[in-house]
């Protein structure tokens, strides 16, 4: 009995310790540290214009996204972050977007290991989490991180993270996908459950791994798999895409390719890819701030491969070419304006695009 | 701690575990891990891991000579509004590095400000107000990390307040970090600019002694 007794006190000993030494962090705070409430957030406004030969140019004005961020620290260790973003100005039937982004517990025990655990952000993609307006070069995200990552992609889960020997990872495992919302047109952008009471049938998996450790280059790559649950069928379907990005010397690029395999229904593949690369002028001509001429040219098709083939591929297959200016007055303040075509695989049709934008995040 | 370890597993019989079945494997390893991970949960205090640093910079003996420098306020508000950015405090921790043949180097610590915790980070500075060395002392954050990449933190060496290439130019972006990043470019140019001040007051020897050997 006593035996018994010292065995189950060992076993649990060790938990003990740990759990008391997440708890009681205060030995590690100094005076360079208290407790404190952050305000954040970022918005973006667009003007928008599309034109073709055959139909009248679509013109829309548009705030686009207001975020914001706020975030409790309680210790070093523990702290709470959140983002609630309204889409389009207002939200009524139909219209608009009022969101969580947002709304997780974090723990960070040391630079190789934390979690989160709430509203979380699986880190797919280089903008699913870093997505604010003066981080990105063009008026909207990229086609790519619309249809093939449908950022910005949220719901309910847990994630590990840290970073180690020039390495960063990430994993994350989160409220699955509703099958019955995947489709050639939009590939599984519209089968986000966004954590409205999301079902927990089948969850998804994801991790992504990024190498860090030259100052100005990142590189990296993640894995998604879950079954996308539906009333008609559940479709098993995984996610790969790889990322590079490069800030060095003025340069700016980024390059991002990804491709989902659905294993069950008419659709089977999507695609895309995208890259841009600009050069901030600002150090040739003594401006205090940033001013980036810039190059995209993207590539995606939601329905790369159909069981049904032919025109149904064709039809959801773009190509896009956008030229633009960037101009940062100051890091946090971006104001953008850019030029170019879009042309559908099937129609041929180009139209032609011209976007102006202004954002800030602080 | 090794108390600890060896309440749960006597060290002489380390081979003991492979002889164990599966599932008790498991557990003596589960057990091990949370034991390493309970005792890397305490960190040392900022001072001393910001002195640890100073020295790796130095001959060993190199005096420091420590002070809470208290910023005169017409210059605090002068510098944040140049810089866009606040001082954590109205004082920064001050070590005068003081040789027995050559000038002293002064490093500075302060915290600057990442997207929801505090970054904390020192200077080195020359006589002559060169950036001798910048160092990351403690990140909070859970991402933007690389920031603290030694390769990075080169970039500052050199510099000074009365150059006239801007400190922003000089320095390439981090990929995955810009809001860190812009910070710790500032808090360096904050400091740099703060630097006449400390210098005077060292210079005039008005600065308290607490030295540590």
């Amino acid at each position: 009995m006593k035996h018994e007794l010292c065995r189950r006190l060992s076993n649990l000993f060790p938990v003990l310790v740990f759990l008391f030494c997440c708890a009681a962090p205060t030995s590690a705070q100094d005076e360079f540290f208290e407790p404190s409430t952050t305000l954040g957030g970022y918005g973006e406004l667009h003007y928008n214009l599309e034109d073709t030969d055959q139909s009248p140019a679509e013109k829309k004005l548009d705030f686009h996204r207001f975020v914001l961020f706020y975030s409790h620290s309680w210790t070093e260790k523990w702290s709470f972050k959140a983002e609630v973003e309204l889409e389009h100005n207002f939200v009524t039937t139909g219209k608009g977007e009022l969101g969580l982004e947002q709304a997780a517990i974090n723990y960070r025990h040391s630079e190789a290991f934390g979690f989160q655990a709430g509203v979380v952000l699986p880190s797919i993609g280089l903008l699913n989490e870093l997505h604010e307006p003066p981080v990105f070069l063009s008026v909207e995200r990229p086609d790519y991180s619309k249809y093939i990552i449908p950022t910005t992609w949220a719901g309910n889960g847990v994630s590990l993270f840290g970073k180690k020997n020039g390495f960063d990872y990430k994993l994350t495992v989160m409220e699955g996908l509703n099958a019955d919302a995947i489709s050639n047109e939009s590939g599984i952008r519209g089968a986000r459950l966004k954590g409205y009471q999301a079902d927990a049938r089948e969850l998804l998996y994801t991790g992504r791994l990024n190498y860090i450790a030259i100052p100005g280059f990142l590189t990296g790559l993640s894995f998604t798999k879950t079954k996308a649950m539906g009333t008609v069928q559940d479709i098993p379907l995984t996610l790969m895409e790889f990322h590079g990005q490069v800030r060095k010397k003025g340069i700016h690029a980024n390059f991002e390719w990804g491709g989902i395999d659905y294993d069950k229904g008419s659709l089977q593949k999507s695609r895309g890819f995208y890259f841009d690369l600009g050069y901030d002028m600002a150090a040739k001509t003594g401006f205090s701030g940033a001013l980036i001429p810039w190059f995209r040219f993207a590539d995606y098709n939601t329905a790369a491969s159909t069981s049904a083939g032919g025109d149904s591929e064709e039809a959801q297959r773009y190509s896009k070419w956008l030229m633009g200016l960037t101009l940062k007055p100051i890091d946090e303040v971006v104001f953008k304006i850019e030029y170019g075509y879009q042309k559908n695989g099937l129609t041929d049709r180009e139209q032609r695009l011209f976007n102006l934008g202004a954002g800030y995040m602080f | 701690m090794i108390f600890a370890v060896e309440r749960v597993f006597p060290l002489p019989a380390i081979q003991q575990i492979f002889s164990l079945k599966p599932k008790k494997q498991l557990m003596k390893i589960l057990q091990i891990i949370l034991l390493f991970l309970a005792s890397i949960a305490y960190a040392g205090g900022i001072k001393s891991s910001a002195e640890v640093k100073i020295r790796s910079q130095f001959d060993v003996k190199a005096k420091l000579i420590f002070k809470k420098y208290t910023i005169p306020a017409d210059k605090k508000s002068a510098i944040e509004k140049r810089c866009r950015q606040r001082f954590y405090r109205g004082k920064v921790y001050v070590w005068e590095i003081r040789f027995e043949n050559a000038p002293p180097s002064i490093a500075v610590l302060d915290n600057v400000p990442g997207k929801a915790m505090p970054i904390t980070f020192m200077v080195i500075f020359d006589w002559d107000g060169a950036v001798r060395f910048v160092d990351i002392i403690k990140y909070r954050e859970s991402i933007g990390g690389a920031v603290a990449n030694r390769r990075w933190l080169r970039q500052f060496e050199g510099w000074r307040a009365a150059s006239q290439e801007l400190l922003k130019n000089k320095i390439d972006g981090l990929s995955g970090a810009t809001i860190s990043a812009n910070s710790i470019i500032a808090g360096v140019q904050k400091l740099a600019l703060l630097f006449p001040e400390i210098k005077k007051e060292i210079d005039n020897a008005n600065f308290s002694t607490q030295v540590t050997e």
